[in-house]
């Protein structure tokens, strides 16, 4: 079943990609414009500490660590479910009959049909200073790196859950193509330290739009700030979120009217 | 001047058709405003940051947030799209100035946006009551207005420009995303472009960007001298004219590539 399935990924990101460098204007583009938003965003930080030492206690190379943080999740996420932001148009020209006949779980064909090669591209680099960045704090251990490691991928799972009811969204009310929108906007919250915001925004963004757990709280643990109940927490909640989002999207499926048939 | 008028009343009834998205699209602007607060919030705490007080910051901000709704649409990335797929053809056939009748189009979305955007502003600020500055100076209201209307016309010209790389190709959207994002930074439209260094900072008010959003609320918040601000406007002005003119040029030019796809 895996085996099936992971084949089937990698013919879809082979797919993927080559649609991707036969547009190679369109290739460019993206990739330098994923590059500017990075630099501008990096500038604006290394801005902020040209006028200030700290920002809500933290130094320049921890918020740039909670900078790159957003940079990885975010980009995994594109990279791995872009296929959510063209659901909508399968959805309303009827396209998505023809995805729920195929003989392969319909979610999965759905989210993981656009592979994006300019997100690989872009993750190297930004790894890459990430590396950098961490020898620059200096004082992270194998185990805040494990933990880092480890709560990325629960941060992951929850991402996944957020793409699973965007989607349900999206065939339950065709219009509702902002909802992922709506999250891209959110995770920017993860751009800076969680302790700028007040208790009740941190709160709201813990567990409602739980974007402090996807970014901070892995970053958190690499910058050995991280209470440990925190890694339970995190692997908690992305079970809890991933399974109510699959039933969302089962109750979903139920209002899909097919617009071509 | 009717017609435009009922193409405005039919684009904002389309918009309201979609409600649901359009309080969702909202809500992504909410939150940017909220994260931009914050920030600037942690950074005043312990006086003034960069030359500006914890007020002028949160007015910014707020301004920001007011004016990329009107100034900033999305109407015209269609205009590339619609080249593509031929179905521009008929605008070829209606007793229309395209140029005008997707301004006018846009016109609708923008005006919706800002009076939800001054409403999103009221709410934040009831929530939160920070401090922020009511403008009363009326010649700095006066310039103030005025730079809206030029900045209006600004990323308008500059919008509609970038779609017309449809007719020589059919992939617009790419440079569309670069350009977006090269907009949405150098017009200032997250932080006040003077926290950059000299340098950066006169590279970036050389560009027409920086009149967008920049440019007006440095009028309000009066951080421009009465010989800075005549430059600029001055400036600014070229810039339209000298891309109205390269619109012109390559509309002309584009049209007789135009391929009419679909027909």
């Amino acid at each position: 079943m895996i085996k099936k399935y992971l084949k089937l990924w990698k013919l879809l990101a082979i797919l993927s990609a080559g649609s991707i460098l036969s547009n190679r204007i369109d290739f460019v583009s993206y990739l330098f414009g994923k590059f500017i938003r990075f630099g501008f965003f990096f500038a604006f930080i290394l801005a902020i500490f040209a006028h200030s030492n700290s920002l809500a206690g933290y130094g320049k190379y921890e918020v740039i660590f909670f900078f790159l943080t957003f940079n990885i999740v975010d980009t995994l996420g594109q990279l791995f479910f872009r296929g959510i932001y063209d659901f909508r148009n399968e959805v309303r020209l009827g396209n998505f009959d023809y995805t729920i006949s195929k003989p392969v779980n319909a979610l999965f064909f759905s989210l993981s049909r656009a592979v994006d090669l300019i997100d690989f591209i872009f993750l190297i680099p930004i790894v890459l200073i990430a590396i950098y960045v961490g020898f620059q704090i200096g004082h992270a251990t194998i185990y805040n790196i494990f933990a880092y490691i480890i709560l990325l991928f629960f941060g992951l799972f929850v991402i996944l859950g957020i793409h699973i009811i965007s989607a349900a969204l999206i065939v339950w009310k065709t219009e509702a193509e902002n909802a992922i929108w709506l999250y891209r906007e959110s995770m920017t919250i993860g751009r800076f330290p969680p302790e700028i915001f007040s208790p009740k925004i941190k709160f709201l963004f813990t567990y409602f739009m739980p974007i402090i757990i996807i970014i901070s709280i892995p970053a958190k643990a690499f910058l050995n700030m991280l209470n440990p109940v925190w890694i339970l927490i995190s692997f908690l909640y992305a079970s809890l979120f991933l399974g109510f989002s699959v039933l969302i999207w089962r109750r979903g499926l139920r209002h899909y009217s097919s617009a071509s048939s | 001047m009717k017609k435009y008028w009922t193409v405005f009343k039919m684009s904002w009834a389309r918009e309201l058709e979609y409600r649901f998205n359009f309080f969702l699209w909202r809500l992504r602007s909410f939150i940017g405003m909220t994260l931009l607060y914050f920030v600037w919030f942690s950074l005043t705490l312990k006086g003034k940051f960069a030359g500006f007080t914890e007020a002028e910051l949160f007015t910014y901000v707020f301004g920001a947030n007011i004016l990329r709704s009107i100034i900033f649409g999305s109407q015209t990335r269609n205009i590339a799209e619609e080249i593509n797929n031929g179905w521009f053809s008929r605008y070829l056939l209606m007793p229309i100035n395209h140029f005008w009748f997707e301004f006018f189009r846009e016109l609708a979305q923008r005006t919706l946006n800002f009076i939800s955007s001054i409403f999103e502003v009221g709410i934040f600020i009831l929530i939160a009551k920070p401090n922020f500055i009511l403008e009363k100076n009326f010649s700095s209201l006066t310039f103030f207005f005025f730079s809206i209307i030029l900045a209006l016309f600004l990323y308008y010209l500059l919008s509609y420009l970038v779609s017309l790389v449809a007719f020589w190709s059919r992939e617009a959207m790419g440079p569309r995303f670069l350009f977006e994002w090269l907009l949405e930074f150098s017009s200032g439209a997250y932080f006040p472009l003077s926290v950059f260094s000299e340098f950066l900072f006169f590279t970036l008010m050389s560009l027409p960007f920086a009149y967008l959003l920049y440019f007006p609320l440095s009028i309000y918040l009066e951080k421009m001298h009465n010989s800075e601000l005549i430059n600029f406007f001055a400036l600014e002005l070229i810039w339209i004219f000298v891309i109205a003119f390269i619109t012109k040029y390559i509309w002309s030019k584009g049209l007789k590539r135009f391929t009419g796809e679909g027909i």
